[in-house]
């Protein structure tokens, strides 16, 4: 039944996607498009920020029990470039301002799912052996969804013209937490040495702490005029 | 969403043909792409036995593998992987998988045999002739343990009493991708050297032989160290210890000597025979077929505190074979009291299926031939046991080489030279090193020419040739892979799968009543900030 867990692994993964799209009304503005394009310039900043890294990053050459602060610290920089592609894709769409968001980070989502995602459930899953972190990748998709849709909306008020003085802190430190989330992550694990459960736990509530705060200051921001 | 994407999909097919290609090869391609394994443990098995002897098949197939891994005291055996250990190891419980029709049985061997008690080992020792002795369509498989192996032998051992027959609960599965089988016929090669004696054309001749191939219940794991590792050290031994004495006119005895190596030994001597055949039948002139004064066998020597001479026929007085009986005695009895040493007759019975010691094929041919070991008895299983490996006790063996040598020695000349002990262990060393099952040597086999090299240092006319087996009506006839690679998965039950998705179904459920109601959330944040806006 191994192709009935490859099923339910793409199901877990996939259908929170589909649900977000289809109710946040973007179908209403046929903006499928425009998601496509949002997830090629997500593939576009990823191989720039490849390209980047290999050029410019030396190779850890210490032991392999010692985890490299700074270097990861640098590598983790290198996410900011994400930032910028999240910018430039609601730069060119014009609307409201959840419109841009939400075209932005599904479009974003959908490509880091495909591409990051697809292809391990389905040459792992497929198999006789069974494993659960193909459940967990498929819970991580859904967490990864949140995460973007939050950045993206922290990346829109932060380029707002109309943000309020006291605003400005709040949303870079949310948007620093945002690029360095992955960051943090690792460095949880590595020093109170989560299990893979604990780490997904973990990871979720971050991501829902970014994601309400963010919530906060964007309605705030709406609906303050 | 769907009306859209067709659309898009639409515009993609019209405007630029090879933007379809580029799309839908990629995605036939990793749709229709063979699944990998992937397994949590593959590790190398090695096939019991399988040959015919005379049309009478022995040993236990083969088969392509797929199934579920128990251990033996789970009730319902039948078509499932039967997992045991060495120290569990029982005729009766490996008599209960063959019963039940078992779909594979797994013995695990210590990587390190001395580790197991010798009671332990005796008693499998004895167990492999029976195991062999009829054919079963169980395949009956090897496997050298190691810590992933062990710990999934302890997870099939907790889940198999709580199993009936049901297949649904966690489990390993055990996977053998074997390919179908073919026939082998025995090729075998072998070498020998002489010595020349002094004075005269017509002197008679000793022809020394041993067999340096090994039988065990798994081919490649038959590494022969005693039988025979220690015959073809001693012959190394007697052939260095004899040409430095043959340089020395004072002790260069008037005998031809003639070194042979033989394999398929222990397959009814089929090397020998054929060497016989093409010496006395088909050639004009060789040592064989004038005097030969008599031939002596080293078989199994390693080992024990006896040393005994097997021979088919009790020799006369006045004969040389005698005088070496003689000589025997006297050198153990005066040097090595505490060997014993006996004569052992046997007569050659030709209705037997295979003959019991080497200088049987001599005695048919009508040369006086015995055979030098440490066995009393040609039946033992030390002859041909897996657990003949390396890590025997020193001490024994050298006095058995000391005594057999000295013995050979002394029946014309005065030697006083001394085995090397380091030469001898390092030969049965190097043998031990790989197993020397006559299935797995071949023409190309570094056995045979290395043997060929350290007999040139020694030897005059060394010479290899090999045998092969007459396809038409062959005495054995092999079958090969004996050596394959098995795959162990830990699996779920179908149940799980199934609960799973339920599981994922109610998520979802729930997912999507949280984004539908989203509304609901931005209202209330609304109502949350809004009273402060209006404060501010």
């Amino acid at each position: 039944m191994t192709l009935f867990h490859f099923g339910n692994c793409f199901a877990l993964a996939y259908f929170p996607y589909f649900i977000t799209y289809k109710c946040s009304g973007l179908s209403e503005y046929n903006a499928f498009w425009r998601c496509v394009q949002a997830g090629a310039t997500y593939l576009f900043v990823q191989l720039c920020k490849m390209l980047f890294l290999a050029t410019f990053f030396p190779t850890w050459e210490g032991g392999a029990g010692v985890y490299d602060f700074v270097g990861e610290f640098m590598k983790a920089t290198v996410d900011l470039a994400d930032l910028l592609g999240l910018h430039l894709v609601m730069s060119r769409n014009a609307g409201k301002g959840e419109y841009k968001i939400m075209v932005a980070a599904m479009g974003w989502a959908t490509a880091e799912l495909v591409m990051s995602r697809c292809l391990p459930l389905w040459v792992g899953a497929r198999g006789i052996e069974f494993d659960w972190k193909y459940i967990q990748m498929s819970f991580d998709s859904n967490i990864s969804l949140v995460h973007y849709i939050a950045m993206a909306s922290v990346v829109w008020m932060f380029t707002r013209y109309d943000l309020p003085k006291s605003f400005r802190l709040p949303v870079t430190v949310l948007l620093g937490l945002c690029v360095y989330k992955a960051f943090l992550m690792e460095l949880f694990v590595h020093m109170f040495l989560l299990g893979s459960w604990t780490a997904l736990l973990v990871k979720a509530l971050l991501t829902g702490v970014v994601s309400l705060c963010s919530l906060f200051l964007f309605v705030t921001l709406v609906h303050s005029n | 969403m769907f009306e859209e994407a067709s659309e898009v999909f639409d515009n993609m097919f019209k405007t630029s043909f090879p933007l379809t290609f580029i799309v839908f090869i990629p995605a036939v391609l990793i749709l229709v792409s063979p699944l990998p394994a992937d397994a949590a443990h593959e590790f190398t098995v090695y096939r019991m036995q399988q040959y015919d002897l005379q049309g009478q098949p022995y040993g236990t197939r083969n088969a392509i593998l797929n199934t579920e891994a128990r251990s033996v005291e789970a009730e319902v055996l039948s078509r499932r992987c039967v997992i045991m250990r060495l120290v569990d190891f029982s005729y009766e419980k490996y008599q209960k998988a063959l019963r039940q029709s078992a779909g594979a049985v797994v013995i695990i061997l210590p990587k390190n045999m001395s580790t197991m008690p010798q009671d332990i080992v005796q008693q499998f020792m004895e167990l492999e002739p029976e195991m062999l002795a009829t054919e079963t369509i169980v395949p009956v498989y090897f496997a050298l343990e190691d810590e992933e192996l062990l710990s999934i032998y302890t997870q099939t051992l907790t889940s198999s009493p709580t199993q009936g027959s049901s297949t649904a609960a966690e489990g390993v599965h055990v996977l053998d991708r074997a390919h179908s089988r073919s026939k082998k016929y025995l090729s075998v090669g072998e070498t020998g050297g002489r010595l020349a004696g002094v004075g005269g054309e017509d002197l008679p001749t000793i022809v020394l032989v041993a067999h340096y191939d090994a039988f065990g219940v798994a081919p490649w794991l038959s590494y022969g160290a005693d039988s025979n590792g220690s015959g073809v050290s001693m012959l190394l031994e007697l052939a260095r210890l004899f040409s430095r004495l043959y340089t020395y006119k004072r002790t260069h005895a008037g005998y031809n000597l003639l070194f042979f190596v033989s394999g398929g030994g222990k397959f009814n001597y089929q090397g020998t025979k054929r060497w016989l055949e093409d010496n006395l039948d088909h050639t004009d002139s060789s040592l064989l077929q004038d005097n030969v004064a008599f031939v002596l066998c080293l078989d199994t020597l390693g080992n024990g505190d006896g040393l005994h001479l097997h021979v088919s026929k009790p020799p006369k007085e006045g004969t040389p074979q005698h005088a070496l009986l003689r000589e025997l005695e006297s050198v153990v009895a005066s040097q090595y009291p505490e060997l014993k040493f006996s004569m052992v007759h046997k007569k050659i019975n030709l209705a037997d299926d295979t003959l019991a010691w080497e200088h049987e094929r001599f005695g048919i041919r009508r040369l006086p031939a015995f055979t030098l070991s440490h066995l009393p008895s040609h039946r033992l299983a030390e002859r041909s046991s897996i657990m003949d490996v390396r890590s025997v006790s020193p001490s024994s063996p050298e006095q058995e080489h000391q005594g057999g040598g000295r013995g050979a020695g002394q029946s014309h000349l005065q030697p006083d030279g001394e085995g090397e002990q380091e030469q001898l262990s390092s030969v049965v060393d190097w043998l031990t090193a790989q197993p020397r099952a006559a299935q797995l040597l071949d023409k190309d086999s570094s056995v045979v020419s290395t043997l060929e090299h350290q007999l040139g240092r020694y030897l005059k006319d060394v010479k290899r040739h090999y045998v092969k087996a007459d396809k038409r009506d062959p005495e054995f006839v092999f079958y090969d892979q004996l050596k394959q690679q098995m795959n162990a998965y830990r699996v779920k039950p179908a149940i799980f799968d199934l609960l799973l998705a339920f599981c994922i179904a109610a998520y979802l459920g729930v997912m999507y009543l949280a984004i539908q109601n989203f509304g609901l959330l931005y209202s209330v944040i609304r109502k949350v900030t809004q009273p402060k806006a209006k404060t501010h």
